[in-house]
């Protein structure tokens, strides 16, 4: 029979998992009835991006999840050797394609701190605000993700046309609505239009106008949503300090750890902010925090059009950028957590060596721990928890 | 003209032809419900819906139907093929077949059984067979466990659909669903759903949970196992598949406006609209569907485990309670 032999190379397969991992003793119960194994992706409509989990499901419970990732990878830090120092950005942009703000901002902070470059107090500031902005667009629909891997599929299209409007404003400050090239080594690439800060602030008012109405009021007291999250995804402090876990999926466990206060950048010390953290550590205490985070990004705007000063927005790095030997590193808190970078500069106008930390990447080891023992649809919401994207852990 | 009509009196002849038309109507009927899904939905989403085809997107239905029609239907090279193509059938007939016994209006029934009551829990039963059909039939894991989920949700909310039937029966007397709408009277605190609102609500969760909407639609559950067990469904066998689940959604919401909300009753005896009351029998299905859309389109779903305590710990001792009351009152009273 054809079937069977295709079925006997098919678990063949299984047998030697493509990450290496050993797999789990055949598993049986008291009946001898096995455990079966799934294949979730890498074309899984649900999932983000193209992740494969192999899956050894008994019933509907998991017993072991094994992340495989490689789907999406572009040799990002290769390339990167081979480019002059500004032309590393756009490339930026292609890493978390949901937050490309903060890549850029990596990126040019590891540079600059190789340089000595004065940066313009106007273009920190611009920086910050485009930033914020950034994290309102990643975080809102993270919200809608979340709720789309629940099974409702409303809340989506609310949060997208709030980052739909965001990107109306990028598009007409930057010129792009995704791919951004906007935040440069030395400064940024252009001043804001007249027009913009008044348009950001009309948008900021009327988003904290619905806020509560879209994204808290529908969501959080529906009984349903409580069920399908509240101790789902559950992890201690430790596991996820241990993990290596940052952002709102360390955060949700109660560690207060944000580089924007840690380890201050920009003009991240000059504003009033909170870090906003949950005890629980669960799926719900993600959202939670997801949400007074967006309040926080609110409140950190306003600060930032308010106090943006007059001036120039491009510091003085001179024709080529051509750094001395030595090291830099840059680190910024992007929507999924720190997003650090390591330049080593060998004195030419290529990097050495490009290294990106990824927060997509580095949280995604909680699946592994955290998902088995879990229901098989408790998988979704455990991906809302951790929010990877897939340009951010393939690089 | 005389011999149709002499035709039509043949107790056979009169069934197959009213059948025919039933069945005309559950095909239509699902290609509205599509169409009305997907506007409703869209109206939520805060979107037009379809808009292109025909005036306001109205033919957008025939192009769907069009476009079924041309693929190419195929079947997984491990699939039980008589199995695989028998699923989408035993899954429409039962939907289909419960339109028999539904009174549209007075006398507008094909068949007014005395135990119609009886026939519509038997034939909505058989819908979980083609489910478990469809998803040993893909022979593959993800429709396996959308089978199995199927299987275990229709036949454990089958329970609780039953229960919630008999206080209806007990008030009545009856199994005929003619009579129970005569018993309901024409106005509309005289009807069964006042009386009955726990039975009322315990069915119309039921009734969800029986036809896999959403918050109950975990044998498809779309964000994990992707369709369930219609994920390897194409061309016109998925078309039958949603054919069958439009017209079983549309038959349970005719079915409980006819055992809570007086059928083809008016609300007040002065709307009475004698030959055409079927209109206000259309009117509260369609009510019903609507809410039955609007729930979709607003909550999250539930979990297998919750599922089955919502259904056994909650539903199940409220009918039964609810069911002693009735007995307790009709004894009284």
């Amino acid at each position: 029979m054809l079937g069977e032999e295709r079925r006997a190379e098919h678990e063949g397969a299984l047998t030697e998992p493509a990450s290496g991992r050993l797999v789990s003793p055949d598993i049986r119960d008291e009946f001898g009835l096995e455990t079966i194994d799934m294949n979730m992706g890498p074309q899984h409509p649900a999932m983000h991006g193209l992740l494969r989990l192999i899956l050894e499901l008994d019933g509907e419970t998991v017993v072991r999840c094994d992340p495989i990732m490689g789907y999406l990878h572009r040799c990002q830090e290769k390339i990167a050797e081979n480019r002059m120092y500004p032309a590393v950005i756009p490339m930026t942009d292609r890493l978390d394609y949901f937050a490309n703000m903060h890549n850029e901002h990596g990126y040019c902070l590891a540079v600059e701190d190789l340089l000595d470059v004065e940066i313009p107090p106007r273009a920190e500031y611009i920086r910050v605000l485009m930033c914020e902005l950034m994290r309102l667009a990643s975080h809102i629909p993270s919200i809608g993700f979340l709720m789309l891997e629940l099974g409702a599929f409303t809340p989506i299209l609310y949060a997208f046309r709030e980052r739909e409007r965001i990107q109306t404003i990028f598009e007409a400050v930057t010129g792009a609505r995704m791919m951004f090239h906007y935040i440069r080594i030395g400064g940024v690439k252009a001043d804001l239009p007249p027009d913009i800060p008044q348009k950001i602030w009309d948008y900021i008012q009327s988003l904290e106008d619905h806020f509560q109405r879209d994204f808290v009021d529908l969501i959080q007291g529906n009984e349903i949503f409580i069920s399908r999250t509240r101790n789902v995804g559950k992890m201690t402090q430790e596991q996820a300090v241990e993990m290596g876990v940052t952002g709102p999926a360390l955060r949700c466990t109660g560690v207060d750890f944000d580089i924007r206060l840690d380890y201050p950048y920009s003009v991240y010390p000059d504003l009033e902010f909170e870090v906003v953290t949950d005890s629980a550590g669960d799926v719900e205490a993600s959202y939670r925090v997801r949400i007074a985070e967006c309040l926080q990004s609110i409140r950190i705007i306003k600060q930032c059009l308010e106090q943006m000063p007059e001036g120039e927005v491009m510091g003085d790095t001179g024709r080529r950028i051509r750094p001395a030997e030595g090291e830099g590193f840059g680190r910024v808190e992007s929507p999924r957590g720190e997003f650090a970078v390591h330049v080593v500069s060998d004195g030419s106008d290529t990097p050495y060596r490009v290294h990106y930390r990824d927060p997509s990447f580095c949280n995604m080891q909680l699946l592994q721990e955290i998902v088995p023992g879990h229901y098989l649809p408790d998988i979704m919401p455990i991906m809302g928890l951790i929010d990877p994207v897939s340009g951010g852990w393939d690089k | 003209m005389q011999t149709v009509l002499y035709l039509l009196e043949v107790e056979p002849i009169r069934l197959l032809i009213s059948f025919g038309a039933v069945l005309f109507l559950v095909l239509n009927l699902a290609a509205i419900l599509t169409m009305a899904e997907r506007k409703v939905s869209g109206y939520i989403h805060l979107r037009f819906g379809p808009n292109r085809v025909g005036p306001r997107g109205l033919l957008q239905p025939a192009a769907d139907v069009f476009k079924l029609f041309s693929k190419e239907n195929v079947s997984p090279g491990r699939s039980d093929l008589w199995v695989f193509l028998g699923a989408p059938i035993a899954m429409f007939i039962p939907a289909a077949l419960v339109w028999l016994v539904v009174p549209f209006a007075p006398d507008a029934v094909v068949a007014d059984l005395n135990v119609a009551i009886l026939f519509f829990v038997a034939i909505t039963s058989i819908g979980a067979l083609g489910v478990v059909m469809a998803g040993y039939g893909s022979r593959s894991a993800f429709s396996l466990l959308g089978a199995l989920r199927g299987a275990a949700q229709m036949i454990s909310y089958e329970v609780p659909l039953i229960l919630s039937l008999l206080g209806v029966v007990m008030l009545s007397g009856s199994l005929s669903l003619t009579d129970v709408v005569r018993a309901q009277g024409d106005t509309i605190w005289t009807w069964y759903f006042l009386p009955q609102l726990p039975m009322f609500l315990t069915f119309y969760i039921s009734g969800i949970a029986e036809v896999k909407r959403v918050p109950f639609d975990l044998p498809e559950g779309e964000s994990e196992i992707v369709g369930g067990y219609m994920i390897e469904y194409s061309g016109m066998t998925w078309a039958l598949i949603q054919a069958a689940e439009f017209a079983s959604m549309a038959v349970m919401s005719a079915i409980t406006v006819t055992l809570f909300l007086g059928g083809w009753q008016p609300p007040l005896p002065f709307l009475d609209l004698g030959q055409f009351n079927w209109v206000w029998f259309g009117i509260k299905t369609a009510l019903i569907m609507f809410t039955f859309q609007w729930i979709r389109w607003s909550v999250p779903r539930l979990r297998m485990d919750q599922l089955m305590d919502l259904g056994w710990k909650v539903l199940v001792p409220i009918t039964l309670i609810w069911l002693f009351v009735t007995a307790g009152a009709m004894l009284v009273f």
